[in-house]
Parts: C-alpha cells; structure tokens; sequence
C-alpha cells in the first residue's frame, strides 16, 4: 500500500513538473485522454468510424514525417508502403488465413521491404530528383496490379476481409490504442540518438559523414522505419474497411499525406498526428456542401501556407511558449522568467 | 490573440458537434437513401430517377404501408466513388446511422460497391444496386444468404450476359456485313480498355469469334482514361480489321470514337461504348462519332414495353436529356420497393425480401424478375432473355441515338422472333461500303 | 514491310507525343530554373486553358485561333496573380511550395468541376483532317503540334540566347543572388518568367486541347509525365527536358506497338525509365548540379 502511495506520488510529482509546465503537454495529455474516454460520451458508429479512420491517417501521416520530415528525403511516394501494406495483408489474411493481428504486422514487414527497394535507388538522389522518383514508384506498382488481377484483383481489389474485431467499439480501441502507442514510439525514435542523426542528416549531410556516421544506413532505416509504420496504418485499413484497392496506391493518396504532414508541421511527430484530427473530420464536416468540399480544403491549405508556412502546430505553439535564451528550454509564454534558469524571458 | 483563437476554435467546436446532431425530420416518411456520385453523370442519372419516382409516388399519396399512408423523402448522399472509395462507405454510413434510412437505391463503381454493400449488410437495409454489373455481388447473396439477402440487383443485368448480348449484337453486324458486303471472313479487332471487369470478356470473345466464322486479328487495351488513340488506330488499320469489337465504359469511348471517325478507319465499331449512350456524345465527338453501335438501356423512340414510352418521355420533359441505365432507381422504388411494402404491409426487411425475390414485374426496360444459381440459392440477380431484360443495341445515325437491336432477333431456333417498337435497321459508314464494296 | 511500317508508326507517334510533352516541359524547366519552383499546378493552367478554349469556341462563338489567343491571355493573368498571391511569399520553403501548388491545382480542378461538371466535352480541331505520310495517317493538329513545339524552342533559344532579357533570365538561373548585385531586378525577372512559362502552357492547351478530351481530372496524368521527363533530361535544363521528352515519347509509342496487350503500362513503362536513368546519372542526362544544393 505504501509502495503504491509512493509511485502514485511520484506520478503526481512528475505531472505537476513536468507535463502540467507547458501547455502543448498539458494539450497532448488531454487528447489522450479524450481519445480514449470518448465512447463513455457518445458511441455513434458514424463518429467512431471518422476516428477510427482518422486514427489510421495520423499513423501515416506521422510515419511521412519520421521519413521526410526528419532526415529531409521528401518522399512522393508514400501511398507505396501503404498500398504494399494493405495488399499484403490482404493477400495473407485471404490465401493463408491469417487473422488480422499476423497479418497487419506482416503486411508491415513487405512494406519494410519496400522500403528497402525504394530507399537504394534513392540514395544517390537529391532534394526535388528523390521526391520525383519517389512518385513514380506508387505508380508502377499500380501497374503491376493491374497487369496481374487474377492476384491482385486488378482494379476491384481484394475484398472480403476479416475485420479487425467483433464490434465498432472495439475496433475503435484497438485502433486508437495502437495509434497512441505507434506515435509515442515514433516521438521516442526522434528523440533518441538516431532521431539526432536524422536530425543531422537533414541539416548537412556531408558534415555528419565527416564524423564518421554511416549516413547509408541511416537513411535506409529512415525508410524501413517509415514504411513499417506505414504498413501498419495500410494494413488496418485494408481489414477495417474489409477491402485493399488501387485506391490505395493513388498519387492523391500520397499527395494528401503530404499535405496534412506539412498543414501540421514537419519534423515534429505531433504536427501530422495534429493535422490529420483536424483536416480528416472538416473534410467530412464539409459533405454538406458536397459541391464545394474540395475547394474549400485546398483554399485552407493554401491559407494556412501563406500565414504559417512552418505549419499550423508550431506556429500555435509558438504562441503560446517562448525558448528560453540561455538555456534553450521551452516555457510557458505568460512567464517573466525561465522555469529552469531564471534567465528573464523577454 | 490567444483569446480570439480559443472563442474561434470553441465556436467551431460547437457548430460542429451542432450539426452532426440534426434531428431526423418527418417520421412518419419512409426514408429512401440515394447513393451515388453525384457531380458525375451516373449519380446524375440515381437522384433524377429517384425524384421522378419520389414525384410519382407522393403525388397518389404516398405508400399505403398497413393501415396508413406514409410518403416517401429522399435523402441525397454523395459517394464520390470516382475519387474516393473511403468517401464512399463514409457517405453509406452516415446515411445508415445519422439519416436511418430505410431503405437504400444507387451504387456505381464495383470497388466501392462491394464495400458499401457490407455496410448496408451491416445495417440490415435493403440495399438495391443501380449500376454495378459484378457477378460477385450477387453471389455474395448465394454464399452467405443469412447475411447479404438484403441486397437485390436493380440494373443492369450482371456482366456474364452484357458479354452474352454484346456478343449477340456483334454477330448480328458481322452477318450484315458479310451479306451486304460480300466479305468472306470478317476480320475483328478486339478493343478492350484495361479494367478488371473486361478481362473475362476478352477471353470469351477470343473464343466466341472463331464460332461465328469471323477470325479475330488483334487485342487492344489502351489505358480507360486514354486521351490520345490513334497510336492504337493505326495499327488497327494494319491490321485490316473490318469490325471492331469495343468494351469501353470510361472517357476512352470519346476520342476512339472520335479519331476513329476523323482517320476514317475503314471498320464498324459495335459493342459497349458506355461515353456513346450519353446525350453529349455526338458534340463530344465533334460529330465524329457517327455510325458507332453500343448496347444502352433506354433509347427514345424505342419501346421495350408498355411503360418504357412514359419513363422515358417524363425523363427528356423533366430533365432535358435521355435517362441512361443508373436511372433505374425509379423503377427500383416505384416498381419494386412501393408494390412489396404495399403487398406486405409494413417496412420490416424480413418480410419484405422473401416477397421481393418472387415477384415479376413489368418495367420500362423489361420484365425485371430474380434468379436463383444453379443449385436453386437466391442470386437476388437480374433474369435476362427474351421475355424479361435484353436491353437494346443502338447506334449513331447523324446526330441521333436509334435503336437497331433487337431486330428480328432469336434468342434460340425456337425462341420467339423479338423486335421491339422503333428500332430501325442497322446503317454502315459511307467510307467503310466504298472500301469493301465489290 | 510490315516491320517496316511498324517502326515508322512508332516513330510518327513517338515525335507526336514527345512534342506534347517537350511543349509542357520546357515551360515547367523554366520556372525550375528560375525561382527553384517545383510549379506543380503547371498541367493545371493548361487544363484551365483548354476550358478557356472551350468556353471562346462554344459560349462565345469565336473563331478557334481567337478562342486560342484570348485563353492564352487570361490564363497567362491568371497564372501572374496566383504567383504573386500564393507563391511569391512562400518561395523560401521548398516543401511549402511544393504544397501550395498541389493546393492550387486542386482548387482549379474543383473550379472547374463546379462550372463544367464532370461530364467529358471536347474541342474542335484548328486544321481538319489528315494525311498519309507513307501510308500512316496523321492529322493536320498533331502535325501543328509537332511545328509549334519546334517553333517554340527555337523561339525560346532566341529568347534566351539573343536578347538582353534572355542574359537576365540566365544569369538569374545560375545564381540569384550575385544577378540582383549585378543590377537586374530579380524579382520582375522571376514574375516575366513565370508570365512566358505560364503562357507556355496556356498555349500547349491551345495546340493540344482538339487532340484530347477535357475533364476536370486531365491535368494528373500530364503532370506525372512532364516530372518524369523534366527529371529525366535533368531538373533546370531546357536542352534537357527537350530530349527527355522525346525519349519519354518514343518509350510509350513502342509499348503501345510491340505490346498491344499492354498499352496501358505505358505510363509505367516511363517512369521505370526515368528511375532507371536516374540510377546512373543521379542528376538526369543534362542536369546541373549546384554547389550550395548537395
């Protein structure tokens, strides 16, 4: 009992110095837990569906900018790992009957391994040559699935899939939890050694292989990383809406991950997650004016660049903390002084 | 600032959560859910057919459903299937759950179909397809009735007979030419864009054209979205085709046309050009895309029955243009829906659906009745054959769509001889007499 | 003789697409050149203009050629205030760019579903007809697109190597900012070029527009293509994407004869190109590399 006491303790402390300090934390505690709390308020399908598949974008969104966003290889193609992930899923859960907790971690692993085969070409690419060629991988796999639909079911897809679980509310959690719990484990990647590297990589590569890094590998793991975790997402959608199609190979498809990462803000993990909460129910917000749904979204998008090129979470977060001068820590703006040095903000 | 931000983003919150919330008007309307893509033609073609029977229906009253008249209220959803298929089981769902919509007509593309029609299955709603010729939409019905019996086949008949008929119609032009024309062995080029639901129908053809004493010379499968043929044209020329055979159902239909008729190919086109049963295709074309022959649905001046003169003209006097076959939510809700809630009394799927698979009955493209496989399942899929649906052959003769097919046709030696009224006979091309002419 | 006829086929057709191509590409390297603007919402304006077309010819009732002229113009305008609106004050952040252009192509694209629905229309040919050239048949419109794409380059070389705005215009390319110490106005230079690349593409909608058909969805497959032809002849390089475009041209035109089963790879068969190419040369055959870029 004390034991308990005393960890329960230790949790207060930490939430009170550390989470509860700055309000983009005290922001992303209070998502978690609306997320996770929600079906106590309203079990609507319709609105547990919009979440669900809300879910699975920020998965892809936040794994674009693990890749592109991080080590600075702007990827066109990302509808690559998320198709490869949904067929393969698919292919697996439908010929070798595997449920949908082996298939989606498989389904991963091939898009790990496209990665592979799209990372080594791309190695010798720079800047606006990598993100063109990236674009035209997508697009030869959408040829290859045509050109043998007796495997890939050709332009219907494979359809006929296990559902993640028995019922919408459970496909909800499973869905949200691995969502949080891929997220969280994106963040910790940036904020590890490796995420420094990539960090490095972006700025100036030369000078981090004058250090001695092996840049190559890195770079590869940037996309095997990338396309694991968009596998992932591509694998859930395959078995929650019960079909994987060419629709998942489109050059929209891609091109819209792009803009929800950079609508967000690259290299944060939160800014994706962010955007793709915002722009994917507005998205269906709008269906009310069907006509002029689409317009709407790219005027938004082209305002929100014009004002907040680095991207909408940064620039919100830069209204609410300012940095530290000397020691460089994040404070809530309304302070006079830092939290940590007591150097006066200004 | 950070002030105005907050209000901003409360109110947005607000309205937001305001509106998914509206109420559910009128409930004492039997609610009818069209679906389908509304900003393009076939989505056009479901909410006009489901006004026009909304229109018909309201106006005797409504539907006497037991002891009370009730009124039928549309309710519009925009699929997007073209774009988007995740648009599309959003739109089915919302309209299930926000809407509780009883029942529900439309459906197009066959990727989204197949998804929208889990959900409906999900929902338990009787779910009338108005588009999709996939044969595995119906067989789902076969292999898991318990689940799928909720979803019928309104149009057009399942692809296995488009094969069939376009077959029919094809061999019906090779005879013409072979007699008028004094050809020995007519020559097919078969032009198929590269679409899932074409391949099974080359395949047959190849092994169909040989039967009918016609030789084939060559495949081609230029992308559905193609712009620019005439690469493929030209060597369909080489090739000295005097037929050939088209399975087009995008955008691809307009430029062959188009090119084929400014190259003045020297061959007939005939087969599904679905870009050649629309109104704008003769403008689209820019008048090149005279001659071409497609199987259609409805064709003014053609009556496949008694009922297809009124639907039609109502269609042209109301909307301005020729219902094309995603129309036929008029019939799926005037013909089918209104008589069986009539019949059972009340708007309970359960009883609804053993009525709906043994009723027959007549519509404007022909009798509509259901079938079952082979092993006596319910296929809840459309009956095809003189005495139920045919559909029709049409072609462009100088800026007009007229019936040609079926003309004197018989199905089997003992079959009746079927000509339905105002079909005219077949025309050849100027420039392709000259060519063969001896 | 049937080999024979074949290889001209695939040469009359690989000239006809690589001409369309090279025109749109040439304006897209322009812009690349200039300002480092990946416009992505190029093969948009084009569309933009072909609707103009449209809309002279059948609204209007003008003649096709004043049809041409008047789209050029108001596509043209259209494109220097989109510029000066959405992409001057973004030009720092590439990614940015790259955003807003696809932002700015969809809003076309749903304009123009808006006005014209999503129904496929079509524009008449300026020259009617056809002729054989050794018994393959072209039209007279793919024969004027081939001449105006040459007419074009060579025009642009002019341009380019000939006049006081063509040095401005190069020196701009290579490096900005030593061109503004030197006393050119980099920015109006940036808007000029931009107006001529714009027009560019107003006018390939021109040229093109009767050989296709119009949708609000036809700018998507050109755009892959001018990227893939515009990386393959080496991003920034006009000579280049010339070149490129012909290769590119020449690739589909071979699939659609030798594989007739497969004409429609031949978008796939391009890109495998492309990438192939890029394997080898990372910079495309006749890209350049600039020192601060690595």
């Amino acid at each position: 009992m004390g034991l308990l006491g005393f960890y329960l303790r230790k949790l207060f402390n930490i939430l009170k110095g550390e989470v509860l300090v700055l309000p983009s934390r005290v922001i992303v505690g209070i998502f978690f837990l609306v997320v996770l709390l929600l079906p106590a308020v309203t079990q609507d399908p319709y609105l547990l569906r919009i979440l669900i598949l809300t879910s699975i974008f920020a998965i892809l969104a936040a794994s674009w900018d693990l890749l592109s966003g991080f080590t600075g290889q702007i990827n066109f193609g990302h509808a690559l790992f998320f198709g490869v992930g949904a067929y393969t899923a698919a292919l697996l859960n439908l010929h070798a009957k595997l449920p949908p907790w082996g298939s989606i971690p498989l389904g991963a692993m091939g898009a790990v391994l496209a990665g592979l085969i799209i990372g080594i070409p791309c190695l010798r690419l720079r800047g606006t040559y990598l993100a063109l060629t990236t674009l035209a991988f997508p697009i030869i796999l959408m040829g290859i699935v045509f050109a043998f639909p007796s495997i890939t079911g050709g332009e219907l897809g494979l359809s006929g899939l296990s559902r993640l679980s028995g019922s919408r509310l459970s496909d909800y959690y499973i869905t949200v939890v691995v969502m949080l719990g891929l997220v969280t484990i994106m963040w910790k990647i940036t904020d590890s050694n490796t995420g420094i590297i990539f960090h490095a990589i972006r700025e100036d590569e030369v000078a981090v292989r004058a250090a001695g890094i092996n840049t190559t590998r890195y770079k590869l793991l940037a996309f095997c990383l990338s396309g694991f975790f968009a596998g992932i997402s591509g694998g859930f959608y395959a078995h929650f809406m019960r079909i994987a199609g060419p629709s998942t190979l489109e050059v929209t498809m891609s091109f819209t991950v792009v803009i929800w990462a950079i609508f967000g803000g690259i290299v944060t993990i939160y800014g994706p997650v962010g955007a793709v909460f915002v722009l994917f129910p507005l998205l269906e917000f709008f269906r009310f004016w069907p006509e002029y749904r689409m317009l709407m979204f790219a005027v938004i998008v082209l305002l929100i660049l014009l004002y907040m090129p680095d991207g909408l979470f940064p620039w919100l977060r830069d209204k609410v903390e300012t940095e530290c001068p000397r020691c460089k820590i994040r404070n809530i703006a309304t302070r006079k002084t830092c939290r940590i040095c007591t150097a006066p903000l200004d | 600032m950070k002030k105005t931000t907050v209000s901003w983003i409360v109110l947005l919150g607000v309205s937001f959560v305001m509106a998914m919330s509206f109420p559910a008007w009128g409930a004492d309307t039997i609610k009818i859910g069209v679906i389908g893509p509304m900003n393009f033609m076939q989505g056009k073609g479901h909410w006009n057919g489901a006004i026009m029977a909304e229109e018909k229906i309201n106006g005797k009253g409504g539907i006497q459903v037991g002891d009370k008249k009730m009124k039928i209220e549309l309710v519009k959803a925009d699929s997007n299937e073209f774009i988007n298929v995740t648009d599309a089981t959003n739109a089915m769902e919302l309209i299930l759950t926000r809407d509780k919509v009883d029942f529900i007509v439309g459906g197009f593309r066959t990727e989204a179909v197949l998804a929208m029609q889990d959900i409906a299955m999900d929902y338990k709603t009787i779910f009338i397809g108005c588009g999709a010729a996939h044969p595995e939409l119906c067989l789902r019905v076969a292999k898991d009735y318990k689940r799928y019996k909720y979803f019928f086949r309104g149009t057009p008949f399942n692809s296995t007979y488009l094969v069939k008929t376009c077959f029919i119609q094809m061999a019906t032009v090779g005879a013409i030419m072979k007699k008028a024309l004094g050809i020995p062995k007519v020559k097919v080029a078969i032009v198929a864009e590269k679409a899932m639901w074409v391949d099974p129908m080359i395949k047959a053809a190849e092994g169909f054209i040989p039967k009918m004493g016609m030789e084939v010379v060559g495949v081609w499968r230029p992308s559905a979205v193609a712009t620019d043929v005439s690469a493929e044209l030209s060597a369909i020329q080489r090739s000295e085709a005097h037929l050939i055979f088209t399975i087009f159902s995008s955008s691809v239909g307009i430029p062959f046309a188009r090119q084929a008729g400014e190259l003045k190919v020297p061959a007939v086109q005939v087969g599904i050009n679905v870009e050649g049963q629309k109104d704008g295709f003769w403008k689209a074309t820019q008048g090149m895309g005279n001659y071409i022959m497609t199987l259609n649905t409805y064709c003014r001046g053609v009556e496949s029955t008694v009922l297809t003169k009124p639907f039609v003209e109502g269609y042209v006097k109301r909307f301005g243009e020729t219902p094309t076959y995603t129309a036929d939510t008029y019939t799926a809700i005037v013909l089918n829906l209104a008589p069986a809630i009539e019949q059972a009394g009340t708007l309970d799927a359960e009883k609804l659906i053993p009525i709906m698979e043994t009723r027959e009955f007549l519509s404007p493209s022909g009798t509509v009745g259901f079938m079952k496989d082979a092993e006596g399942r319910h296929l809840h899929d459309l009956k095809w054959g003189p005495g139920y649906l045919t559909s029709l052959g049409v072609q462009w003769q100088d800026g007009k769509l007229k019936g040609v097919w079926p003309n004197k046709w018989k199905a089997s030696p003992e079959a009746p001889e079927i000509t339905y009224k105002g079909i005219v006979p077949y025309k050849m091309p100027p420039w392709v007499v000259k060519k063969y002419k001896k | 003789m049937r080999r024979g006829t074949m290889l001209l086929d695939i040469l009359i057709s690989g000239l006809i697409s690589g001409s369309i191509y090279a025109l749109l590409a040439i304006s897209f390297s322009l812009i690349y050149g200039i300002a480092r603007i990946v416009n992505l919402a190029h093969t948009a304006f084009y569309m933009v203009a072909s609707y103009c077309i449209y809309l002279g010819i059948y609204k209007l009732h003008m003649h096709p050629v004043w049809g041409m002229l008047l789209s050029v113009i108001i596509v043209t305008l259209f494109g220097l205030i989109s510029y000066k609106l959405f992409m001057d004050p973004i030009r720092e952040h590439e990614a940015a760019v790259l955003i807003g252009t696809i932002a700015l192509a969809m809003a076309m694209q749903e304009i123009m579903l808006l006005i014209f629905t999503g129904d496929y229309l079509s524009v008449p040919a300026l020259i009617d007809g056809y002729f054989k050239i050794f018994s393959v048949k072209v039209f007279y419109q793919q024969l004027l697109t081939f001449v105006v794409a040459l007419s074009i380059l060579a025009a642009l070389w002019v341009l380019l190597i000939k006049t006081r705005l063509g040095l401005a215009i190069r020196s701009t390319a290579e490096d900005r900012e030593v061109a503004n110490l030197m006393g050119m106005d980099e920015s109006r230079v940036t808007m000029i070029t931009m107006g001529i690349s714009v027009a560019l593409a107003a006018l390939t909608g021109a040229v093109i527009a009767p050989l296709t058909t119009l949708s609000p969805f036809m700018w998507t497959h050109p755009l892959i293509m001018v990227l893939a032809v515009v990386v393959l002849g080496g991003m920034g390089s006009i000579k280049g994407s010339f070149v490129g475009a012909y290769i590119l041209g020449f690739a589909e035109a071979i699939v659609v004869f030798v594989a007739p089963m497969g004409a429609y790879l031949k978008g796939s068969v391009a890109l495998s190109i492309m990438i192939l190419v890029l394997l080898i040369r990372p910079e495309g055959l006749f890209g350049v590399v600039f020192e601060e870029e690595r």
